[in-house]
Order: C-alpha cells, then sequence, then structure tokens
C-alpha cells in the first residue's frame, strides 16, 4: 500500500513538472482546499534581517538583496540532509514553486526563491552552485538563488534573527545528517517584512502558492503597504 | 560528447528526482520519521523529546503566607535512575501572584512562555541552555493595550515561528467576549482574531452558536482546521467559587459554544452549541482519525466534534462523566494511540478513564482518587506515565483539609493507575500547582 501511495505521490510530483498546476490536489497530508488568494491577510510577523552571504560564485552580497523588491521565498537547509521531511521536502517545494513560475508570467516577474545553507563549513559556493542547477531546467521561471556564508561568525546572526534552531546530532553519521534543525520556511514581502513563516506540518505548496499570490495582490490594490506590525483587524 | 550545460541539466534532473523522491516519502503517509514521543496533548508543530521525559515544568500559582508567596516555576527530576527522581531540583519565583495557569513552549523546544490570567503577563523562560536550571528570559506585560483589549493569556500553543495564545476575557467588561492572539517567538505582537458572536459573525457558519468566548485553541494540520473552546471572563474565574454558584446571573456567564476555524486563513468557519463550559481540546493522532474530545465543565459531558462522511464537521454529546450530580471534569488527555481518554474530575478528585476506540460511544472503564480535588493531567507518549496537578484556580480550589496541593506521577498498564512519586507543594512552602509540562535534553527533529 505505501509503495502504491509513494508511486502516487511521485506521480503527483511528475505531473507539476509536465504543467499541471501545483495547487490542484490534495494529499494524505494536507487534505484540504487551498484559500483562494487575496480572501485573507497575512500580517506583518518582523523584518527580514539581513546578513552577510556567498554566492555560487564566492562573490559577497547582502541578504538583505535578496529580501527586497519581489516577493521572496527563502528556505534554510544544508545539502547533507537526508530527513525526509526537512531540507529535501522544502527544497522539494521550492523545486515545484519553480517549476510553477516557469508557467506563470506574474510569478517569474514578481517572485524570487532562495536557499540558504546553515552548513558553511560543507556547503561551500562550490557545492551550492552544484545544487543551484536545480534552477537550470526552466531558465524562465522565476530567480532560484543558493547562497551560503563564509564561516559560522557570519551564519550566526542571521540564525538568530530568524530564529533558525541548528544543533549538532550526538550522532555525526546519523543516516538523516549530522545536524538537528527546526524546519523553517518564511515568505517576505517586497518590502522586506516576513508574512509568513511554514514548516514540516504548513509546507504545502499550494498554501505557499496562495500567499504568495495574496501578497501580489496586495500589492495591486495598495502598492506601499504601511509595514504595520501586528494587527487588530479581525475583531 | 555532451555540453556542460545539458551535463548541468541531466544533473538537476537527478537531483531533483532525488529531492522530489524524498520529499515524496513524507507526503505519502504520516509517521515515517516522526519521533514517536513526548506528552500526548503537544502542539503538532513542537519539536520533540527524544525517549522519556527527563523533567516535569510545573507552573505554580502562589500562595501568600507559604514560602515567598510567588508564582514560581517548578522543575521536577522525572529522570529514571536520577538520585533526584520525584524530587524538586529548580524554583523559579516571578515576583508576585499572576493567578499561574497555562503554558507552553515556542516550536523549537526553547522557550516556555508561562502565563497569568490576572496580571495577563506571560514570563518567557530559555528551556534550551540547561533544560534542568531554566533561565528567565523576559516578560511580556501591557497585554490588553498591545493586543487592541483581550486579556486572560491562557494557553500557549506552538506555531511554526510564533506562538497561539487563546484568551478567556477582555479588558473592557471583563466578560467572556474574547480573542486569540498570536505573537512571534521573539516574544513581539502579531495579531489578534476575536472569537465570533451571533452580532459580530465573521462569516461563520451556525452563528447563533457563537458567543465569543474562548479557552483552548488547537489544530488538526492535516485538515488545515482550528477547533476553539470557551470557558468564562475574569469577572468570574476570579470571583470566590462559593459566591459565584449563588449568583444565578453570573452562573449564565459561562461558554457555551466551540468554533471552527480556517487554521490558514484564521476564519471562523462554523460555531456549535456545546453547553456547559467545554474546555480542554484534544485531537486524534491517527492518520486518518479526524476529530478531536472535549468535556464540558458544567454539565458533566463527554463531546466529540468530527467530521462526518459528508465532509461536514459536527458536534455531539457522547457521554455523561461520573453520574447525575456532576463531577467538574476540568482536564482530559487522550492516549497516542487514541484508544484510552483520561478525564480529571475536580469535584470528586478521580480520574475516570474511558475506553474511546469507538470516539462515538465512549465507555468507561477504570476509576481512582487521586487527591481531594484534582486538576491537569499530563500523559507520556507511550501510555505508561501520568502526572496529576491539584489546583484549578485560586478562588475556586477547595478550603480546609479537602485544600490538597500536589504532583503525583501514576503508572498505567492498561488496566490500571499505580502510585508512584508525591510531591506534596504546600509541604514544600511551594504554591497550588497548575499546569505540567515536560522537558528533556534531548530533543529531536
Amino acid at each position: 500500500m505505501k509503495t502504491i501511495r509513494f508511486l502516487s505521490a511521485l506521480l503527483a510530483a511528475g505531473a507539476i513538472a509536465s504543467g499541471e498546476p501545483a495547487d490542484s490536489a490534495r494529499t494524505a497530508e494536507h487534505d484540504y482546499d487551498a484559500p483562494v488568494p487575496g480572501s485573507y491577510t497575512l500580517p506583518v510577523i518582523k523584518p527580514a534581517a539581513d546578513g552577510a552571504l556567498l554566492d555560487t560564485s564566492g562573490k559577497p552580497l547582502r541578504l538583505r538583496e535578496l529580501t527586497r523588491s519581489r516577493v521572496t521565498v527563502l528556505s534554510f537547509i544544508y545539502t547533507r540532509c537526508a530527513a525526509a521531511n526537512a531540507c529535501p521536502y522544502a527544497t522539494g517545494v521550492l523545486l515545484q514553486l519553480h517549476r510553477a513560475s516557469s508557467a506563470d508570467s506574474d510569478l517569474a516577474k514578481h517572485l524570487r526563491l532562495v536557499s540558504i545553507s546553515f552548513d558553511p563549513v560543507n556547503d561551500t559556493p562550490e557545492r551550492m552552485s552544484a545544487w543551484s542547477s536545480l534552477s537550470a531546467q526552466h531558465p524562465a521561471a522565476a530567480p532560484w538563488h543558493f547562497v551560503t556564508t563564509h564561516s559560522q561568525t557570519e551564519l550566526d546572526p542571521i540564525l538568530t534573527a530568524y530564529g533558525q534552531a541548528v544543533d549538532k546530532k550526538q550522532n555525526p553519521l546519523a543516516p538523516t545528517g549530522p545536524l538537528n534543525h527546526t524546519l523553517r520556511v518564511f515568505l517576505v514581502d517586497s518590502a522586506g517584512n516576513i508574512r509568513n513563516i511554514y514548516s514540516s506540518g504548513t509546507l504545502d505548496v499550494r498554501l505557499v502558492l496562495a500567499d504568495v499570490r495574496t501578497l501580489l495582490l496586495e500589492s495591486i490594490r495598495d502598492p506601499a503597504p504601511t509595514a504595520n506590525h501586528g494587527s487588530h483587524a479581525t475583531k | 560528447m555532451k555540453s556542460d550545460s545539458q551535463s548541468n541539466i541531466n544533473w538537476a534532473k537527478r537531483l531533483g528526482h532525488y529531492i522530489l523522491t524524498l520529499a515524496a516519502l513524507w507526503a505519502c503517509g504520516p509517521g515515517i520519521t516522526r519521533a514517536q514521543a513526548d506528552e500526548t496533548c503537544s502542539s503538532p508543530y513542537l519539536a520533540r523529546i527524544e525517549g522519556q521525559e527527563e523533567f516535569i515544568y510545573v507552573w505554580t500559582l502562589g500562595v501568600e503566607g507559604l514560602g515567598d508567596g510567588s508564582d514560581k516555576l517548578v522543575v521536577v527530576d522525572a529522570k529514571p535512575g536520577s538520585p533526584t527522581y520525584g524530587k524538586v531540583i529548580d524554583t523559579h519565583s516571578v515576583g508576585g501572584r499572576n493567578e499561574a495557569h497555562h503554558g507552553g513552549f515556542t516550536d523549537d523546544r526553547r522557550q516556555l512562555w508561562l502565563s497569568g490570567l490576572e496580571s495577563s503577563k506571560i514570563f518567557i523562560f530559555d528551556v534550551y541552555s540547561n533544560p534542568a536550571h531554566p533561565r528567565y528570559l523576559k516578560t511580556i506585560e501591557n497585554f490588553a493595550k498591545t493586543t487592541g483589549g483581550a486579556v486572560g493569556p491562557h494557553g500557549v500553543y506552538a506555531l511554526p515561528g510564533r506562538v497561539l495564545v487563546p484568551c478567556l476575557s477582555n479588558g473592557k467588561d471583563q466578560s467572556g467576549r474574547t480573542a486569540l492572539v498570536e505573537f512571534s517567538n521573539d516574544g513581539d505582537y502579531i495579531a489578534t482574531h476575536w472569537l465570533p458572536t451571533k452580532d459580530e459573525p465573521r462569516g461563520v457558519a451556525g452563528a447563533k452558536s457563537a458567543d465569543g468566548y474562548g479557552y483552548d485553541a488547537r489544530v488538526l494540520p492535516r485538515k488545515n482546521v482550528l477547533l476553539t473552546s470557551s470557558f468564562t471572563g475574569l469577572n468570574n474565574y476570579m470571583r470566590s467559587f462559593g459566591d459565584l454558584v449563588k449568583d444565578a446571573e453570573a452562573m449564565k456567564q459561562f461558554g457555551s459554544s466551540m468554533v471552527l476555524w480556517n487554521f490558514h486563513t484564521r476564519q471562523p468557519k462554523k460555531a456549535f452549541n456545546v453547553p456547559g463550559a467545554p474546555l480542554e481540546i484534544r485531537w486524534a493522532w491517527g492518520e486518518k482519525h479526524n476529530y478531536a474530545f472535549t468535556a464540558t465543565a458544567l454539565t458533566s459531558k463527554l463531546w466529540l466534534c468530527f467530521e462526518d462522511d459528508k465532509g461536514e464537521w459536527q458536534a455531539k454529546e457522547t457521554a455523561s462523566i461520573g453520574g447525575e450530580n456532576g463531577v467538574l471534569p476540568v482536564d482530559i488527555s487522550l492516549s497516542a494511540d487514541d484508544r484510552t481518554l483520561f478525564v480529571d474530575c475536580f469535584g470528586d478528585g478521580k480520574c475516570r478513564v474511558f475506553d474511546v476506540a469507538d470516539p462515538h460511544h465512549p465507555k468507561q472503564i477504570y476509576e481512582r482518587p487521586v487527591g481531594k480535588q484534582l486538576n491537569m493531567v499530563s500523559q507520556s507518549w507511550d501510555g505508561k506515565r501520568l502526572y496529576f496537578s491539584s489546583s484549578l484556580l485560586a478562588r475556586w480550589d477547595k478550603g480546609g483539609d479537602d485544600n490538597e496541593q500536589f504532583v503525583k506521577a501514576f503508572a498505567w498498564d492498561g488496566h490500571e493507575l499505580k502510585p508512584g512519586f508525591a510531591l506534596d507543594f504546600t509541604t514544600l512552602k511551594l504554591g497550588r500547582p497548575h499546569h505540567m509540562l515536560f522537558g528533556s535534553t534531548r530533543v529531536g527533529k
């Protein structure tokens, strides 16, 4: 039975690759319909912090440059992670978003994807460059940046600012990878404010797409939203 | 010979396939890589303890003239084999009495937030650096002003990167009209969501049942639903229980509703009439178990909120608790296999155990006295250990010899509860123990 469900899930993933909308299907883990974009609001959680990064060629850049002017889906990962419900899952969701954006000019124009490593020793710019070839399949899609940091010194303040918990496991040879971590994916609006935070229970590509489109609709309705922190709006 | 770009694309396809395979492995069914440990009623978004709990964090109400008289976080050693097993190994007073009540962790389990129903303060502790000795970090104050009028922060429920705080009251008239409030894990305010009423239904179906009251709030992620229950306002919960029950008008001011929300959008979808103050909510864990239990304190009933065959959510009474006289059921705990429900009854101090394998037809299978008064219960994931505490509210606890204040450990073998360690919080000059949460040095993902 598990094999059948596994193949079904793979077929579902394949269907996305072949052009079917990413927001069409329920799964056992996400057994509900996605909300209509714009039918709800996403309050500001906090500003997306800045930090010192390296791109895939080893060139310095600021995280701030990757969290402004487009709606950004930012995922913290490490490439040695083999826990199915963690980094591979998050990267799989970004891959689906990337594919979806290749068929949607609005998304291609206004969305940005960022995968940022919290394992700078192993996730070198070269390693991230290899992973960045994931985005090569769809050159017309939204930009997808794979970035790392020079060292733990540059990484730590970023992890603190985003609340990304990372610990070394007692067993560095654990089959799922050497690090314990929370799964964190952030939705950042074009003004640089975090508007949603996803983890394994909420990281459903259909919800992320609905949220992205909600922010895009918001930017049309209100091109310069006030970055009010907190909302009493739902009284 | 392939070009570099073609080679890159082929590699990317293989990598993408690998990632989607791993992702699909998770998506095709729950429980594949999830840790099976921790307290059974924890938020599904919470980082899990690996193995057995090592510490019990007890949020304790201060009692005037007893010890330092302050509310305090008490740490009990629950690690088997430890020389201090079953003993208090740390206390941290917060200064003053706030009507200490419930608490909860942030999703990364690095912080423990403890709320005060009267002061509306929330005290935040670091339980990551040294779980045996939590470190005070800060206090959220000015709750009513910050939240736009909500007071009486009740629970603290971990969500990704934030916490959900269901409240009991409001600062304007201190009735049961209240809200759900969200804070970031940094302690910064995010949003307030007022419970619907028939006059301000916010699009909820069954608006005539919506009374605007709150108590518990819990999520079933798989169905993207949030369920809330309802208690009473500050006017009532800070009043002497003896006086309160003589006041017919005040006794009408209790919640009689549950509300099902779209969790992602935070929009109320359906209100249910559940009379008698439905309190704790326990969602089932099974991958196809689309239901939650609650108990009504004033009417002594078990209720089930469930998705029917047509995909509609319903609520119905399923069983009486303790006969016709009422025993004030105040806390419930569902086993991880969804088969056994423990019901703490403040009125007669008994824990009643129900077989809920058929959730629509619960059957009581066991009961035993735990103390002269009984409030909270926390159960380990393997169902073998249960911890009980005594205090309900400072002004609702019993008097005289009936005012026992304890934390007691019991072992459950599937048939009966067998006593383990017991701590007398009065003799120890600690206060009235309320909510108990599990801690450990081993927190996995």
